[in-house]
């Protein structure tokens, strides 16, 4: 499998790590408008270097572009990609609004590629488990969840996060995974609610979240940029007969504590770790690439990832007029 | 020593028995009886101590008394709070304070134009983590509040919580007047507006036993609350009070029960955690006779109950008109 990485910022860079150890895949080339940037993903993969995307498309083998763009320029790429015949992985959210989102699954269905959305939690070990018991019956019919997802506030090219217009803001770019892992526990959305806090100096976003489903369940999200503490997921599903639970905080299966350290450095010689064979992205690019060499159907489809940019569009609105918001059009 | 003399009118909540060893502890106490229409209820209690026991509240009301302990089903608070204070007795109502606006102002006007002093029992303000998250959040060390995301999860109870003309509501009743008042404690704002949702979805009852109650406070706070009856037998205790305020300097994460050892049992069958913390209802019960006693006002008011019961209350209208309410300004 000859693959391209279109973008070599943090996500590109991620995937240029898991995708250079990759049996049976070759990496042919990286783009990025920052020379640099390029080049430093191409000396981890061996690929070749391009700051120029048209000159990439000259590459004859090319099979499958991963796209690690900011999200504002995930439609026009993926358009021109399908455009080209290349199978598309597209890193999360699909884009910003669900008409884009369509628009790039139509065109990718219309061309004979295949389209994949990287809903990475859905491959954490964690939540995979969690599901699987939320789904096995161990604790009964899930009915409630809690989803948290904090961390500091993300520094990307030029700021882009900082602008709604290129990310969603942290509904749509962080919370978006919580969203899709609640959809896919608990099925289509009635309702959502959301509040959200904003702030310049020192930056952060904030938001809360109420989904309520069909099933009549009932999902509680709280996300946070700029948050000061260590990143940090936490998740609860109580279900009529039982619940299961995860802090990020409580599962440092690895704890290394140096002597001699000098006071005041307490961060960088305290390291705790939960170290695993494969990170969640190399096992979720390793599964796209599956689903593209036999034709099978990913664990998130592109209808679950349009739903999830769906539902994260209908929290911002609730957000702004400060009314739920009722999924399926009408606003209550 | 003048010794403050206190009556129990029904141990309908068990929150009584606590209370009542609370003020057994000190030795400015006296409790003079227990009122009970269910004499082997409160036998434990009362005649097995020595404590007298009477059938009907009225005649415990006519005995020289302070105070009274109202733990009553929450549909009969407004009414022997309202007869206590005719009789001149002190009140501590347990929550709920009550179940309409109207019957909880009466009730605090009531206790105003009588002279006596109506407290509402909020032992959660007795939390030690409680009470050191409020003197970090005065000292300005988080800033200014933003948000706040709470949790006052728990058992379903079952008996008469669970009948809707004896409670007046579930668990958004029942478990959202706890941390809700800590919301309004550390904002030292007033809830403007709520939106909730209430459901039946762990027990075969009919009433609510799940919920999401949001609301915004008056100087733009938002926050969410979760008081569902979501613990399940396996659980490793009873339920949880748990605040997370997010301030502009930083964020204060209160967890109350954190303070346990971690128990692993093959005679119960199942791992459980033994809170080892500070007693919340003594802290409650002391407060309450040292205002009595020294002629305080009482640290937790009527109107603080009011104004946190009236979000429960409008979390129900919110579930079923699917909008948000707005609560009325205090007049």
């Amino acid at each position: 499998m000859n693959i391209a990485i279109l973008g070599c910022g943090t996500m590109g860079t991620a995937y240029a790590h898991n995708l250079a150890k990759m049996p049976g895949v070759t990496v042919t080339g990286v783009v990025d408008i920052n020379a640099e940037r390029a080049e430093r993903a191409a000396a981890l993969t061996g690929a070749k270097a391009y700051t120029d995307v048209e000159l990439m498309f000259e590459q004859k083998d090319l099979e499958t572009v991963a796209v690690c763009l900011p999200t504002y320029l995930h439609k026009p790429f993926v358009l021109k990609l399908a455009e080209k015949g290349l199978h598309v992985i597209c890193e999360k959210p699909a884009a910003l609004t669900l008409e884009d989102a369509q628009e790039m699954k139509a065109a990718c269905e219309k061309h004979g590629v295949r389209l994949f959305i990287g809903h990475v939690v859905r491959f954490f070990p964690n939540y995979h488990d969690a599901y699987r018991q939320a789904r096995s019956g161990n604790i009964g019919t899930p009915k409630m969840a809690h989803f948290k997802r904090y961390g500091s506030y993300p520094q990307g090219m030029d700021g882009w996060y900082n602008d709604p217009g290129k990310s969603g803001g942290v509904i749509m770019d962080l919370m978006i995974h919580d969203i899709d892992f609640a959809c896919w526990l608990f099925g289509e959305v009635e309702s959502v609610y959301a509040s959200t806090v904003k702030r310049a100096e020192p930056q952060m976003e904030y938001a809360q979240l109420t989904l309520h489903f069909k099933n009549s369940a009932i999902a509680s999200l709280t996300g946070y940029w700029g948050y000061p503490g260590p990143f940090t997921t936490q998740f609860e599903i109580s279900g009529d007969q039982g619940i299961v639970r995860f802090d990020s905080n409580q599962v440092q299966s690895l704890d290394l504590k140096l002597v001699g350290a000098e006071a005041g450095e307490g961060a960088a010689v305290q390291v705790p770790s939960s170290p695993s064979l494969h990170d969640p992205y190399y096992n979720e690019v390793q599964h796209f690439i599956e689903c593209i060499r036999n034709g099978s159907e990913p664990l998130v489809s592109i209808e679950d990832a349009c739903y999830a940019v769906e539902i994260a569009q209908a929290a911002e609105q609730s957000a702004q007029t400060g009314q739920p918001v009722m999924i399926g059009g009408t606003v209550s | 020593m003048k010794k403050v003399k206190v009556g129990f009118i029904s141990f309908a909540h068990m929150h009584a028995a606590s209370y009542l060893f609370g003020m057994l502890k000190r030795d400015d106490v006296e409790v003079i009886g227990i009122a009970d229409e269910d004499a082997e209820r409160v036998r434990p209690y009362s005649v097995d101590r020595g404590i007298p026991y009477y059938a009907d509240y009225n005649e415990l009301l006519a005995q020289e008394l302070d105070a009274v302990v109202i733990c009553s089903e929450n549909a009969r608070h407004a009414e022997i709070t309202k007869r206590a204070a005719a009789a001149g007795k002190h009140v501590l109502c347990e929550k709920p304070l009550g179940l309409s606006e109207a019957e909880m102002l009466e009730m605090i006007q009531v206790c105003k134009d009588n002279g006596v002093q109506l407290m509402t029992a909020f032992p959660c303000r007795y939390i030690s983590s409680v009470r050191q998250a409020k003197e970090t959040i005065d000292a300005g060390q988080i800033g200014d509040i933003l948000a706040m995301k709470g949790t006052n999860r728990g058992t379903m109870p079952g008996g008469w919580f669970i009948e809707r003309e004896k409670s007046g509501g579930g668990a958004v009743l029942d478990h959202t007047v706890h941390v809700m008042d800590l919301m309004h404690w550390f904002t030292g704002s007033q809830a403007e507006e709520v939106y909730a949702h209430a459901e039946t979805l762990f027990n075969d009852t009919e009433i609510d036993d799940a919920g999401m109650v949001h609301v915004k406070f008056a100087n733009g706070v938002v926050a969410v609350l979760d008081p569902s009856w979501s613990r399940n037998r396996s659980f490793p205790t009873w339920g949880d009070v748990t605040l997370e305020i997010i301030g502009t300097k930083g964020v204060l994460n209160i967890d109350s029960f954190a303070q346990k050892n971690d128990v692993y049992s093959d005679v119960t069958g199942k791992a459980s955690w033994s809170f080892w913390g500070d007693d919340m209802d003594e802290g409650l019960v002391n407060s309450f006779v040292e205002s009595i006693r020294d002629g305080k006002p009482v640290e937790i008011t009527g109107e603080d109950g009011y104004r946190s019961a009236r979000v429960a209350i409008a979390a129900y209208e919110s579930a079923s008109t699917k909008r948000t309410v707005q609560l009325k300004p205090q007049g």
